[in-house]
Parts: structure tokens; sequence; C-alpha cells
């Protein structure tokens, strides 16, 4: 406990200064909000706006959540497909690798035309199929990287695909998958956010802070930045609680 | 004896075998696109199969070579190249900054212990900040500042998003590298009273190298997002995320543009993984194939 | 007293020491070892031998007691490269070739470019690696690896020769093999040796004396001379050379009369 307190404090510490420094660099230097707003003028027009933060916080939130729900099932899915048929694996290995060079929300144009616009369904699969490459590579890594003994083991016991799949791969997979998630968690709430920049629905996260830097309101669009690292930060910490609760053994310092 | 070359070779032959399957889940992927139109015409789906909205393969490739604009001269195809490769050149700026930046904090953080502690969180944390939807907010600051007679544009404030996204994987990737020499590897070089410089240079930094490669992919391929992104929410001039913006508005009456501009984006990042490719072929033309990931 | 390879005299070394884990690595050992000797190190995990090394290679410091080695501090000795180690693990590094593997303490010593590659293939020779001197250290096999590493230790041409265990990865047949040559090099160059070992067959072939540890805390029990001369393929199988390994096991079980009291002094001997 005391260990984990140690760990704690001096960021903690630090950021308090680095806020200081900030406000009081506002301040010294009297710069004007559509330069650098003031953390006081933050905070104040965070919460005075506060119920409309938090609903706009819970909009984009929802559709990182769906993507990311959405993105996780079919990475885990494609995962054991490639993991169990040889053609399939060579023709995703060059596919999942596309996909993490190449910026998936410039799609969001041509998704907006093909599904309803004013619908959140266009951002939910840009999210869903930026979140499909870490889920997919991590979990494709883990249903594989089974020790080669183990192997050995089940098929002298005449096990079949299935049954290796479900005693060994599995459970193998497990602390992969939550590395993955880890990285798709925080991904899927700035995807959401970025693919709100395209038209659309103008409720969300990523839409009011391009509305209000284009209105110079800067103090609110730094507030919506400021719910935008909080939602941020919920997912990562969600997944966190997940991984504790579902792999209870992993190490602490265990890294993707 | 075999010599490094060969390993080089094989791993050339892998790559174009790669390539081969990327390929064919091209053409796979233009059946499907073209068989979803056909199912479309027939069956009810969720989303609009329409000429509209999927223009047809054989469309796209014809709208590349449409003038851009009625009267001009200048057809689909070569605007959104221009526009790539600009976007592109921008991206590798960013991504140069980086790297430099990540290395550098990396070594620092090697070296000195203390660093490591005080820094390390703060890189972690400066990836919590989604810059790429600051973009509007950072390119607003940075039109207003100066150095003297060099005016900050927009095209620096866009590189700079680009670097920031790039310097955090490289940094966390290179740490790790520069950590991974084994201990014995670390007692051989004290047992001959080599200099920390001599180490990081010697042993270190051609140790780091097979953390180093998955961080370069990952650092290109943020950098390229960053650039593209960024261009979309601040209308940068030139460069593809404004050519998507713009066509994307065109869609009803050229559908096809937007989509060219789209492959467009695709290309500047596929070209950069390429390029980083070849870095890494570079790298590791020493090592041994276990070492590879 | 540079008489002596090394001279150590009532070390000990404790780690952290205060603390509720403290260990007493090394207690009160004294150690001398004479020019061209070759001395084993041998005893059961925890009996500080290695970390006996390890003060003599300045890896680490003593918490008390006098060191030299070749009539320096152990600092000043590794800063004039007056010693050469070689680990159980090659530690050959992947992205050179044996030969620039092999040089890497002499650019380290700052030797110029030419000296260098002359040394490297003069002491890969001496190994009987000459052909492989452009190879990658992946494409040998394990004891080849602890070959290069045998002629990269030997590179700046030093007094002593500290070992530990650099033969415990290999297979008995390759072991055999490694220590005849590791003798004949030795034996040419008059290089003093301090080897860590578990083996007893191994201590006793190799050594002139083979000093016994014991833990808890580390220190030194036995020192059992092994008058066996001029050491041929027959000596493994001869009866002074079972006599001696017997004269090592029985020391380490205990059952020996230990030299001196509570940690052995062992100044000259015979």
């Amino acid at each position: 406990m005391k260990a984990r307190i140690n760990l704690i404090w001096p960021p903690i510490l630090i950021g308090a200064l680095f806020l200081l420094a900030w406000q009081a660099l506002v301040v010294i230097q009297d710069l004007k909000p559509y330069l650098l707003p003031a953390p006081s003028l933050i905070f104040t027009t965070f919460t005075s706006n506060l119920s409309l933060m938090v609903e706009t916080g819970i909009y984009t939130a929802t559709t990182a959540a769906l993507g990311l729900v959405f993105g996780t099932l079919v990475g885990i899915l494609l995962a054991m497909v490639a993991q169990r048929f040889f053609v399939f694996r060579n023709l995703m290995i060059p596919i999942a690798a596309g996909i993490a060079a190449v910026p998936i929300v410039a799609l969001t144009p041509i998704l907006n035309n093909m599904f309803d616009i004013t619908s959140r369904t266009p951002r939910v699969l840009i999210t869903a199929i930026v979140v499909f490459f870490p889920i997919f590579v991590n979990v494709y890594r883990g249903l594989t990287a089974v020790p080669p003994v183990q192997l050995e083991l089940l098929r002298s016991l005449s096990a079949t695909p299935r049954t290796v799949l479900r005693v060994l791969r599995i459970p193998n997979a497990l602390p992969f998958f939550f590395t993955g998630l880890k990285v798709a968690a925080p991904l899927a709430v700035i995807a959401a956010l970025v693919a709100e920049y395209f038209g659309g629905p103008q409720e969300g996260l990523g839409s009011k802070i391009a509305a209000s830097a284009a209105n110079t309101a800067y103090g609110r669009a730094w507030a919506y930045v400021v719910v935008a690292i909080i939602v941020g930060l919920a997912f990562y910490l969600i997944t966190l609680a997940l991984e504790r609760v579902a792999t209870p053994w992993a190490g602490r310092t265990r890294s993707a | 004896m075999a010599s490094g070359t060969s390993t080089t070779g094989r791993r050339v032959k892998q790559g174009l075998i790669s390539l081969g399957w990327a390929l064919a889940g091209v053409v796979i992927a233009i059946l499907l696109w073209e068989g979803v139109k056909l199912l479309g015409a027939v069956v009810t789906l969720p989303f609009e199969t329409s000429d509209q909205a999927m223009p047809h393969v054989w469309t796209i490739a014809q709208g590349a070579l449409q003038p851009e604009v009625r009267g001009s001269d200048t057809p689909v195809w070569m605007t959104v190249l221009i526009a790539a490769l600009y976007t592109l050149l921008i991206a590798f700026g960013g991504f140069i900054i980086g790297v430099s930046v990540g290395l550098l904090l990396a070594v620092i953080m090697q070296r000195f212990a203390f660093m490591e502690r005080g820094l390390l969180p703060f890189v972690i944390a400066s990836q919590t900040v989604p810059l790429i939807a600051l973009a509007p907010l950072i390119v607003g600051i940075g039109n207003r500042i100066s150095f003297g007679p060099f005016q900050w544009g927009q095209t620096q404030s866009i590189m700079f998003i680009a670097a920031y996204l790039a310097f955090f994987p490289l940094s966390v990737g290179a740490l790790r590298g520069l950590k991974a020499a084994t201990p014995t590897q670390l007692e051989l070089m004290r047992s001959y009273a080599a200099s920390p410089r001599s180490t990081l240079w010697k042993l270190r930094f051609p140790a780091s190298v097979p953390y180093l490669v998955p961080a370069l992919k990952v650092s290109a391929a943020a950098a390229v997002v960053g650039t593209v992104v960024a261009q979309i929410s601040t209308g940068g001039r030139g460069g593809i995320g404004r050519l998507i913006i713009e066509y994307a508005r065109e869609t009803t009456a050229q559908p096809a543009k937007v989509y060219i501009a789209v492959i467009g984006a695709i290309l500047v990042g596929l070209i950069a993984a390429g390029l980083v490719a070849l870095l890494d072929l570079y790298l590791t033309r020493n090592l041994p194939k276990e070492k590879l990931t | 007293m540079s008489e002596f390879a090394v001279h150590a005299e009532g070390v000990w070394k404790v780690f952290n020491e205060g603390a509720a884990n403290e260990v007493t690595a090394l207690s009160d050992v004294s150690l001398d070892v004479r020019k061209g000797e070759f001395v084993s190190l041998i005893g059961p995990s925890g009996c500080g031998k290695s970390t006996l090394l390890r003060v003599i290679a300045d890896l680490t410091s003593a918490s008390r007691g006098t060191v030299e080695v070749a009539g320096m501090t152990p600092q000043k000795a590794r800063e004039d490269h007056q010693y050469g180690i070689a680990f159980q693990q090659a530690a050959l590094l992947d992205w050179r070739t044996v030969r620039r593997n092999v040089e890497l303490p002499l650019e380290l010593a700052g030797w110029d470019k030419a000296k260098r590659q002359a040394r490297a293939l003069e002491l890969l020779d001496m190994v009987q690696l000459h052909d492989f001197a452009e190879s990658r250290p992946w494409e040998l096999s394990g004891g080849m690896q602890q070959r290069v590493a045998i002629a990269r230790s030997l590179a700046t041409d030093p007094e002593i020769l500290l070992m530990d265990e650099p033969f415990g990865a290999l297979d008995e047949m390759t072991r055999e093999r490694m220590q005849n040559e590791l003798l004949r090099i030795a034996g040419a160059t008059g290089t003093s040796v301090i080897f860590v070992t578990h083996s007893i067959p191994e201590a006793v072939y190799l050594s002139n004396r083979v000093v016994v540890m014991s833990p808890r805390p580390g220190r030194i029990t036995h020192v059992v001379d092994v008058p066996l001369g001029d050491r041929n393929e027959d000596t493994r199988e001869s009866d002074a050379f079972f006599e001696a390994v017997t004269a090592v096991r029985e020391a380490l079980r205990g059952r020996a009369k230990p030299v001196g009291e509570g940690g052995a002094r062992l100044a000259e001997t015979s």
C-alpha cells in the first residue's frame, strides 16, 4: 500500500505544480483566452455548464463504447478464424498491417454516404475499425503463442482443435487480450471524437470542440477537452478494473 | 558460411509474398464491393448501395481521370497525388522531430534513473491529452506566435501535432530497447572499463533495434494519422485532409471524387509504412531471424 | 606483493547490510594465486564463489578487506585491462561478426584498426576458429561461441583470466574438449586462471589447487592440492585423478579436516 502511494504522489504533485505554473503564466503575461485560457477560466466554464458538459461527454462516450464492443467482438472472432485457417491468416496479416498504417478516420465521409449521416452509425463503425487492429493483433498473438510443449501434450491426448482452443489457447490469450484492450479503449474515445469532425449530429465532444473553436469560445473548447480527457481516462480505468477481475494473477508490470 | 545478406534476401521474399496476399485481398475487396451492390439491388440492406453512395469501381477509376474543376486541366488523380505527397512530407517532418525527441528522452531516462522516475509519468500523461482533438486550438494558438521574422503557420502546427503523436511510442519502445542488454553483456562492458557513452553506442543502441523497429512503425502511422486529421479539422491548405472534406461536399454531383481522395490518404499511410519497412530491413540486416518481430 | 597474480586478505562481502534481508556472501576470505597458477573455486549455491570472482574483477566491491590484482587495486586492474573475463553465457554481440566480437575489448582499449584486426585473427587462430572470423555468432554452436568468448578474454594479453562457469551450458563431450583447449592456451600464454565451477571432475582436471567453499556465510573451508602434473588423455582415468576427485568431494561434504580455523587463511601452500 505504501509503495502504491509513493508511486502516485509525485505525478499528482507535479500535475498540481503544472497547473499553478500555467495559471501564473496567464496572469503574469496577461494572455488573452484566444491564446491560452487560464485553468481557472476553464474550471469556471466547466462548472457553470456542467450538465451540458456531462451530456456531451456521454454522447461521445456512448459512440465510443458501441464501437469498442463491436470492434472487439469482430477482432476476437477474426483472430480465432485466423489462428485456425491458414489462408485466412495470410490474407488478414497484410490487411491488419494496412489498417494500422492508414488514417481510418478518413473513411468517415464514405461511411456517411453509405449509412445514415444523421445517426451515429458511421462513427460507431469507424471506431470499430480503429479498435479492431490492436484487439486482433493481440488476441491472435495470444491464441498462437502457446508453448509447443503444451500443444504436444494435448495432441498426445487426442484433443480436437476445439478442445485445444478451449483448454489452452483461450486462457493463454486472456492477458494478451487485455493488453490490446488497454490500447483500444482510449483509442476508441479519440476515434469517436475525431469522427465527429466530418459532419452529422453535433451533440458530441468533437463537434462541440470544433464549433467552440470556430466561435472563438476558447474557454468552452478547452473545457470540452477536459471532458474528453476524463472520458478517455475512465475508459482506461474501467479496462484496468476488468483486467484485475478477469486475470487477478496478472503481474502489475505486465507490458505490451 | 552464410552471411547476413541471405537473411535480408529471405525477408524481401517474405515481404513480396505478403504483398501478393495483400493484392489478393484487394481483389477480393473489389469483388465484395460489386457483389454487395448487386445484392443491394435485390435485397434491402441496412445501408445505401446506390451508385451515389457506393459508386462502381470503374466509376471511381473514371472519376480519377476527370478534370478536377470544370474547365481546369488538372485531372483529379493528379490533384490528389500532389496533396498526398505534400501531406506525406509534413508527416515525415513530424515523424523525424517526434523520433528525435523520443530517442533523446529515452537515452536520458535510461542513463539517469531519477530522470526516468520524473519524466516517464509525463511522457505517459502526454498521451491522455487527445491532441488530435485539440488540433483547431493548437492551430489557433500557433497562428499567433512568431519567432522574430519566422511566422509560425498552420503547417508548422500540423507538423507539431504529428510530432507529438509520434514521439510517445518511440520513447517507450526506445527506453525498453535501451534496457534490453543482458546483465552479462553489461558486466562484460564494465570489465572493459567502458564509459557510459561507449556502452550506449556499442551495446545498448544495437541491442535496442528489435524494440525500435515496431515502435518506428507505430510512430510513422501516428504521424500520418495526426497530419491527416489535423488537416481535416483545420482545413489545412494543400493537404489531403482538406481535399477529403471538400470532395465530401460534392458527393451529390460527383460521388467518385471523395473516394479518390480517401484512397490518396490511404496511400500516404501505406507509403509511410513501406518506407519504415525499408528502414527496418536496413537496421536489422545483421540480426538473426529469431530476433525479428 | 606483485609476485602474486591475485592477493585477497580478510575479504568480507555483505549485501543489504543492516536490513532484514542481509546476506553475508563472503566472510573473512583470504586467497593467494601465484603467477601461472590455475585455481578453481568450487562449492554449492550461495557459497560466494561467483561473488569472490566479481570482487576480484571489480564488478562489485568488497565490504571489508584487501584485494590486490596484478599488484594493483581491482579498480585500477580493471581500468588497465589487466584481466580477461568469461561468463557462462558467451555474451557475443549478435550484430557483429565473430572477428569484430573479439576486437571489442581492443576497441575499448583504444587500439587502432589494423592492429585490432591482426590481433583478433591471431586469437581466433589460437582457438582454431580462423575460418569463422567473418561468420555471425548465431551461426556457431555453443562450444564454438564459448571459444570465441575465450579468445576475446585473451585479447589484451592479460596476466589473469577470470572465468565463471564458462562451460556450464555445454554438453559433456564438448566440455572435455574445451577443458583441454583451455589448458593448452593458458599454458602457452602463462596466464593465471581463477575458474569457478560446479563440477568436481572439471575442477580437478584443470587446476593446480581446488578451493572448496561453503555457504551461509560464504567462506573457504578447504584447499585441495592437485599434483597431477601435465594432463593428457589418460589423466581422467588414472587412480591419482580419482583420488583427487574423492578428496574434493569429501571436502565438499565436510568430512575432510578443514585448513585453519574460522575461515581458512592460506597465504602460501606447497
